[in-house]
């Protein structure tokens, strides 16, 4: 029998590599493509090229008389089926049927028209173009202000005035904040459409089992299980009978939290014909049809006193929807709207959502979800105030923080921040970056002529999502922990992350709790079929509620090992530790191994236990979490070209405890580079008909390696009092940090130009307009 | 997409006008065009074989003429489709005298749609204009040798 | 992105080669341009010829004071080649700009001057440097000068049937002084402007000025002016000024998403400015 090898030294809050690296680089790990099954036909999509039409007519023979086309499909065949779900829930919310192909009109660039299925992908590509539809164009609208004007186009007949829904929120006494402030400072802020980019496009292999009535789905998919629930309504099956897989899935950033038409329709294909069926996005469809992230435009007014201190806020945010609801869409801007305070004690809040419907595609969550447009607008506001008042930005900001004995601190939105020290990270940035020095540097550079620019951002979030009754589909997370009669650690969370890294930090908690090795932990997730019900990987959720639901397992079955220790070793004092349990009194040990041995080979239970070591236990947070932290950014503006070239970068990010600061480390690199993406040059962008005009990364500017600045990252560590690891999150804390820091540093730069807003994109023609006319261009 | 410019014409105003409407004339002129065919007054059905770079596509179209104020001008209206996309858009043509000969000026408004205009934002103008300064030196060209 | 069907074959001479294309297949070199428009389904040729591993097509040599480089040369050889860096230095850092790493180890330098993109790096470089672009048919060889070889946008001398074979460059010495200053698009890493300089000086006057002008416009031009107005001066900053400023002057801009044409004129300007005041530095 094999045994457990222990080790003593705590691997929490160690540089760990990443357990599924080895695989992922050697391309030997299985995404939805690499999935193979005999007899698997291929599917490809024909999709609209208008953005509003009618469908007078499809002619599908072409296609059919195409030698290894088995079926196409159209909307009439699949008008039972679905609709594609929205989870979202707001009063007198709009929801449009969203049929998963379309039947009389097409509501956007990309909108699936019908679906062709043939023995091999090449034949079902080629296939598609011999679909003829006989489209009568109409009039489009892709700008959610033009939307919203009257007259325009409405993007479903039914609702002339493209509202999808208003919301609105009120905290403390709005009116009289600004009534009796000394100073009120008002802007538009635009978060441009982006695209999410993940590395791997979406796909699904779905493969019907007419003798069982199973349907087993692979989808590369944040949310196999939520899936898997959704999957079985929309196409009327048993939810038992359906199995999802997520396996290996190569990214999300929040387009895989999602269930799409192309998800429900493959299922309907596998039936229709009864073999397997393949779809595999391409980087165009991914573009076109997968959803797109923020899609703002904010109109802010703050209220202060002289001296600095904000008294409230006003917020009236358009939300582009685009054509339908995807399964959060008209939830993401109320984040934003939670999140408006950001650290500062704005008592008294006003904010009004318009959500407005475009023939653009869905916008859903992309990293940051709501918070990064919060975040960005907040932490722009506090900048055009302290420019207003001639003020530092770093001292605005510390004026304006609740201090670490007023946590739990409740926010004019409703919400209570869990723990902070807001000021701690700002002021270790400061230190990092030696702030006066920089200061008198950038003077001298003013005085030669230099645009040099010093931006500050003091993010917040909302994390770790969340307590139930404020997620729409649940916000526990699941896990279960076995201990196997060999003694080796089966973790199987619910969460299911698709590039987070938590196969290690999972093992590292579970491999600190039995005291045993991390290469005895096998950590599973992402199959249906495997893993008990769970609510995936999102929000930065994962480790705070899924770690934790490990975390109270462990403990469970911590006290199942001690009742087979004591039984083993005749005592009644005993403890687990060092992949042991030992008796306290003589110092006699039995094995994680042994015990593991004991308890399914059952010749003598203690009282009242069942055998085997196997643990299950479903968490539910009471209330989110709240990281934080500080960015600083020094760039300089070339006056001739209007290039941004940032010359440092400091990230000082407060996540609660940190289990492994590689992965950490990571998650701040990346979603840094995320931010400066938005803020310097991308931008998903549909002309005045509706065509999404960068439909491919040759026009799509996400940003390049050369040129990410060297992250310089450092931390400080208010642990949360939500769950007992102590963790709070920061899978998106980098992308919400970064573009205001970016974008405060580029008005900075501009400032004796007398520039006090800057859109983004930042391009170098943007910033080339604005120094010649000394204006937003 | 706004395309405007403006293009001398070796021959009087009027000539230069009815050759901008002329089948034959603007057949030979059109870069790719395959076909040409009157459908109706004013009315004329396309066919047109584009190649730029290693690019070709076959677009199918409509042509009509509105607005007509001969000798000055009329407005041309296009739609087209194609694998690679579609295309429509209409531009008012005007043809001035300009001493020894005329001037065509054009001010219009096409949209692009499908895969060119996903894929294609960098080809778009320049191709564009390319096109027409091809067909403005094909008419130029048949117009001086035509007398 | 699954382009139509289509025929492959790899040419192992240049015999072989030009057979297939004088039978009307498209060669395929790097595939930089040609594999995206084919999997976009843009382009949809029939027949595909891959020429990249022809050998008579891939070299780079010195003959009688000139280099000739042959067709299929990639950009990183290019960009390393010892014999470039010292004697034509200004090709070999025109081709350590162009688009990225991987771009650079696949696309060649006869596969980006047969495509004639308007946005491409290597012609303002072919334009200054008063390449000679050498072609061969079934019928026999031709050799274009760089200026005669750009037509328009995406459009050659190259008659059908011919393919390139070499590109001549001269062999410049410690007296020409270089540059290539590129503001590159941020998605596609193509040229919004590219300005490639080459420049000599005599007895304290500048001698010569060649300046190719790339992304500007349709197609890549000499920008003319800014030699005449160089040549016979100093080659002070002033000079430098009043030159560059005729960088982009009778010039019909492109627009796009990235940069208008007023942007383009005005970045054409600046980096003219840079790549004469960087050319100058240089020249021993």
């Amino acid at each position: 029998m094999a045994t457990t090898t222990t080790k003593t030294e705590p691997l929490i809050g160690k540089r760990i590599k990443r357990r599924e690296d080895p695989r992922l680089i050697t391309g030997t790990a299985t995404y939805v493509d690499d999935i193979q099954m005999p007899g698997m036909h291929h599917a490809a999509i024909v999709r609209s090229p208008h953005a509003a039409a009618k469908i007078l007519g499809i002619n599908v023979k072409p296609a059919l008389d195409l030698p290894g086309v088995v079926a196409v499909f159209t909307g009439e065949d699949t008008k039972d089926v679905g609709p594609v779900p929205c989870g979202a829930s707001l009063p007198g919310l709009r929801v449009p049927h969203h049929y998963i192909l379309a039947r009389d009109r097409v509501y956007f660039v990309g909108h699936p028209v019908a679906v062709v299925v043939a023995t091999d992908r090449y034949i079902a590509r080629d296939a598609a173009d011999l679909v003829e539809v006989d489209y009568e164009p109409l009039p489009a609208v892709a700008d959610p202000e033009k939307a919203l004007a009257p007259g325009a186009p409405a993007v479903h007949p039914e609702w002339p005035d493209n509202v999808a829904f208003t919301y609105h929120q009120e905290g403390g006494d709005p009116d009289k904040a600004f009534a009796e402030a000394d100073v009120v400072v008002k802007q538009r802020i635009v978060s441009q459409r982006l695209i999410p980019s993940a590395m791997e496009t979406r796909g699904v292999v779905a493969d019907w089992r007419p003798g069982d009535k199973a349907l087993t789905v692979y989808d590369s998919t944040q949310i196999p299980h939520l899936l898997r629930t959704l999957l079985a309504g929309a196409l009327g099956i048993p939810e038992n009978r359906v199995r999802v897989v997520a396996p290996e899935v190569g990214g999300g950033f929040g387009s895989k939290l999602n269930v799409y038409a192309e998800d429900i329709l493959m299922g309907f294909v596998a039936m229709r014909i009864g073999k397997p069926v393949k779809w595999i996005e391409s980087r165009r469809e991914n573009f076109m049809c997968t959803i797109h992230g923020r899609g703002h435009v904010d109109y802010y007014e703050i209220a202060a006193k002289r001296d600095g201190t904000v008294l409230g806020m006003k917020l009236k945010l358009i939300q582009d929807l685009g054509a339908y609801h995807q399964l959060l869409t008209p939830a993401i801007p109320t984040l934003s709207v939670l999140m408006m305070p950001g650290l500062y004690r704005f008592k008294n809040i006003k904010a009004d959502i318009v959500g407005v419907f475009t023939n653009c595609v869905p916008t859903d969550a992309y990293r940051g979800a709501g918070r990064p447009e919060a975040t960005h607008g907040v932490e722009r506001m506090m900048d055009i105030l302290a420019a207003e008042l001639n003020m530092d930005p770093a001292e605005i900001r510390l004026r304006n923080f609740p201090e670490p004995e007023e946590f739990p601190f409740a926010t004019a939105t409703g919400l209570t921040y869990d723990s902070g020290d807001y000021a701690a990270p700002l002021k270790k940035a400061l230190e990092i970056i030696d702030y006066p020095r920089l200061r008198a540097e950038q003077r001298l550079a003013r005085d030669a002529g230099r645009l040099m620019g010093i931006g500050i951002s003091t993010y917040g979030e909302i994390c770790a999502f969340g307590p139930s009754p404020a997620t729409p589909a649940g916000g526990w997370e699941s896990a279960t922990v076995k201990i196997e009669p060999s003694g080796k650690v089966t973790v199987m969370t619910g969460a299911s992350p698709h590039g987070q890294g938590e196969e290690t930090t999972f093992a590292q908690i579970a491999a600190d709790e039995l005291g045993v090795s991390i290469d005895d932990v096998l950590v599973l997730h992402g199959d249906t079929s495997v893993v008990q019900y769970g609510i995936g990987t999102f929000g930065s959720r994962a480790t705070a509620v899924g770690g934790t639901a490990v975390y109270f397992a462990l403990q469970e079955l911590k006290e199942k090992i001690k009742r087979f220790g004591a039984m083993l070793l005749e005592s009644d004092d005993v403890s687990v530790t060092n992949g042991q349990c030992i008796c306290n009194r003589t110092g006699n040990a039995k094995t994680l191994a042994e015990i593991a041995g004991a308890s399914y080979r059952a010749m003598k239970l203690p009282p009242n236990t069942q055998p085997g070591l196997v643990s299950t236990y479903f968490w539910e947070p009471p209330n989110f979490a709240f990281p934080f932290g500080a960015h600083i950014v020094v760039t300089e503006v070339d006056r001739e070209t209007g290039d941004i070239t940032i010359k440092r970068y400091v990230a000082v990010d407060d996540c609660g405890r940190i289990i492994n600061p590689l992965l950490v480390a990571g998650q701040v690199h990346g979603g840094v580079v995320q931010g400066i993406g938005q803020a310097l040059c991308e931008q998903a962008v549909y002309d005045e008909n509706g065509q999404l005009i960068t439909g491919e990364f040759t026009d799509y500017a996400a940003p390049r390696a050369s040129r990410v600045p060297w992250i310089e990252t450092d931390h400080t560590v208010t642990p949360s009092p939500v769950n007992p690891l102590g963790v709070k999150g920061v899978g998106e804390a980098g992308t919400i940090g970064a573009s205001p820091a970016v974008v405060n540093s580029v008005v900075d730069a501009l400032k004796p130009l007398g520039v006090r807003h800057i859109d983004m994109p930042m391009t170098p023609e943007k910033i080339w307009r604005i120094i010649n006319k000394g204006t937003n261009a | 997409m706004k395309i405007s410019g403006a293009h001398p014409i070796p021959a009087a105003p009027e000539r230069a006008y009815a050759a901008l409407q002329d089948p034959a004339i603007l057949a030979k002129s059109m870069p790719g065009c395959e076909r040409l065919e009157q459908t109706g007054e004013d009315e004329y059905r396309m066919v047109l074989k584009m190649a730029i770079a290693s690019i070709a596509g076959q677009f199918d179209g409509r042509i009509w003429i509105t607005d007509k104020n001969p000798p000055e001008g009329f407005t041309l209206n296009v739609e087209g489709k194609g694998k690679p996309g579609f295309v429509k858009g209409s531009g008012a043509l005007r043809v001035l005298g300009n001493g020894t000969g005329a001037e065509v000026r054009y001010d219009g408004d096409v949209q692009v749609g499908g895969t060119i205009a996903a894929v294609g934002q960098r080809l778009i103008d320049t191709t564009a204009r390319l096109m027409i300064k091809r067909f403005f030196d094909k008419l130029a060209e048949q117009l001086a040798a035509g007398g | 992105m699954i382009p139509q069907p289509f025929e492959y074959a790899r040419a192992k001479t240049l015999k072989e080669a030009l057979a297939m294309i004088a039978d009307g297949a498209k060669p395929l070199a790097g595939g930089m341009s040609l594999t995206p428009l084919m999997k976009l389904r843009l382009a949809a040729p029939e027949r595909v010829v891959d020429i990249a591993r022809v050998p008579e097509l891939h070299y780079i040599r010195e003959e009688s004071g000139e280099i000739h480089i042959g067709a299929t040369t990639i950009h990183y050889e290019v960009e390393s080649s010892p014999l470039l860096r010292a004697k034509c230095p200004l090709l070999a850092e025109t081709a350590s700009r162009i688009g990225d790493i991987q771009v650079r180890n696949r696309g060649t330098i006869g596969g980006s001057a047969a495509h004639a993109d308007p946005s491409a790096d290597y012609p303002a470089a072919l334009l200054a440097l008063e390449a000679r672009i050498c072609v061969v048919g079934v019928s026999g060889e031709r050799e274009i000068p760089a200026s005669q070889f750009f037509v328009d946008a995406f459009a050659t001398a190259l008659e059908p049937g011919e393919v390139i074979r070499e590109i001549v460059v001269p062999a410049t010495g410690d007296d020409t002084g270089w540059s290539y200053q590129k503001a590159a698009q941020p998605a596609s890493g193509f040229a919004i402007v590219g300005i490639a300089v080459r420049l000599r000086k005599e007895s304290g006057r500048v001698a010569l000025a060649r300046v190719g002008v790339t992304g500007v416009a349709g197609k890549p031009y000499r920008a003319e002016r800014v030699e005449r107005a160089l040549e016979g001066s100093a080659g002070s900053a002033a000079d430098v000024q009043h030159a560059a400023a005729e960088a982009a002057e009778g010039v019909e801009a492109s627009s796009d998403l990235h940069a208008s044409a007023d942007y383009r004129k005005h970045l054409a300007r600046i980096y003219t400015m840079r790549a004469l005041t960087t050319a100058l530095s240089r020249i021993a």
